[in-house]
């Protein structure tokens, strides 16, 4: 049981650097990268915390279908973000 | 100003940290977060969700996944309209650049697309991606998953097909109008599925719910829970495969929406006038 508790912590302490990283990064190919970073972390939350239903939502979800979509937008816009 | 920013990023995030762990952690204090007397509601969906007991048989929705009984049956209503506003937003998507999929078959490429060992792989990983998500969506009554999980898992292929095959190859296997018929289809599904113990009352000259499952008190029909060994969950099998072809051609329709060449997208937006 303590370690689902310490793995817990530990996915949701590393979501932290990948949430500050998506948010600060100019380059928004490099932002979407981290995001999907942060979405795996959150995916392996839902999946300590029991909840495997929303864990396979949020495999496809957050990871591919997200990810590819805001690609596609960043092709069709610009890739580096503005000052 | 910049820096700003910087530090306010920071500070929220650190503060997300604090509460959320000391939210996690009043527990050990005696402020358990999710009140104690919610087990007993627990205790009552895993009762009714799959018992052969007498007492509990009519009450019971006969699944031994008791997410899916809860999506399906026990608050099938409500699922029902989820399904419906995932059509209306693709129908807005559709009605803004309708004539879509004709212009971009006559402007067809010979050779497009990423790199051979690209291709290759993507190849591979497809048919593995398709068996994942029909082990989802087919065994959404017995293990975690259901329909929407499988058809967004499905929903990852034409994704991939699109990028690493280029659009014009896959408009020529899946258009707009026909990936928009397949999910008519399975909408129809789900709408039988949910009169089909109606129905099949009806032609025994009796009366049910809409929406049942298994038999209730006041109406004695309902689809097999189970044919020895094989637990089928009833309607809950039929709702779960209607509703994972639904969403996976759902999201096909709007994938070759989103990739559409920004040129061509223009024309149709501002039309032929």
């Amino acid at each position: 049981m303590i370690l689902y508790y310490l793995l817990m912590a530990l996915t949701s302490l590393l979501s932290i650097p990948a949430v500050y990283l998506a948010i600060i990064e100019r380059d928004l190919i490099k932002a979407v990268i981290f995001s999907a970073v942060q979405s795996t972390l959150y995916a392996f939350l839902y999946y300590l915390l029991m909840a495997p239903d929303i864990f396979l939502t949020y495999i496809p979800v957050g990871v591919g279908l997200y990810t590819a979509l805001i690609l596609i937008l960043i092709k069709k816009t610009e890739r580096y973000e503005g000052e | 100003m910049a820096r700003i920013i910087h530090i306010f990023i920071v500070v929220s995030l650190v503060l997300l940290v604090a509460i959320l762990s000391m939210a996690l952690s009043m527990g050990g204090f005696g402020f358990a977060m999710p009140p104690s007397d919610v087990r007993t509601l627990a205790r009552i969906f895993l009762n009714t969700t799959f018992n052969l007991d007498d007492k509990y048989r009519y009450i019971s929705a006969m699944s031994p996944e008791a997410v899916t009984a809860i999506v399906w049956d026990y608050r099938g209503l409500d699922t029902l309209f989820e399904t419906s506003v995932m059509f209306i937003a693709i129908v807005g998507a559709l009605a803004i650049s309708r004539g879509a999929g004709e212009k971009l078959l006559k402007t067809s490429v010979s050779k497009q697309g990423m790199s051979l060992i690209t291709k290759t792989i993507t190849r591979i990983t497809i048919v593995m991606i398709l068996a994942v998500a029909a082990s989802i969506a087919l065994h959404g009554h017995l293990t975690p998953g259901g329909g929407f999980q499988g058809g967004a898992t499905i929903a990852v292929v034409p994704m991939l097909l699109i990028v690493v095959f280029s659009l014009y190859l896959f408009s020529k296997m899946m258009t707009v109008y026909k990936a928009v018929t397949l999910r008519s289809i399975g909408l129809i599904g789900i709408a039988l599925s949910t009169f089909i113990v109606l129905i099949i009352a009806l032609l025994y000259g009796s009366s049910a719910y809409v929406f049942q499952n298994q038999p209730k008190i006041y109406s004695q029909y309902g689809l097999p829970s189970y044919i020895e060994p094989i637990v089928l969950g009833g309607t809950l099998l039929l709702f779960n495969t209607f509703e994972a072809f639904a969403v996976a051609f759902g999201f096909v329709a709007l994938f070759i929406l989103f990739t559409f060449p920004e040129d061509v997208m223009k024309n149709i937006i501002i039309g032929d006038e």
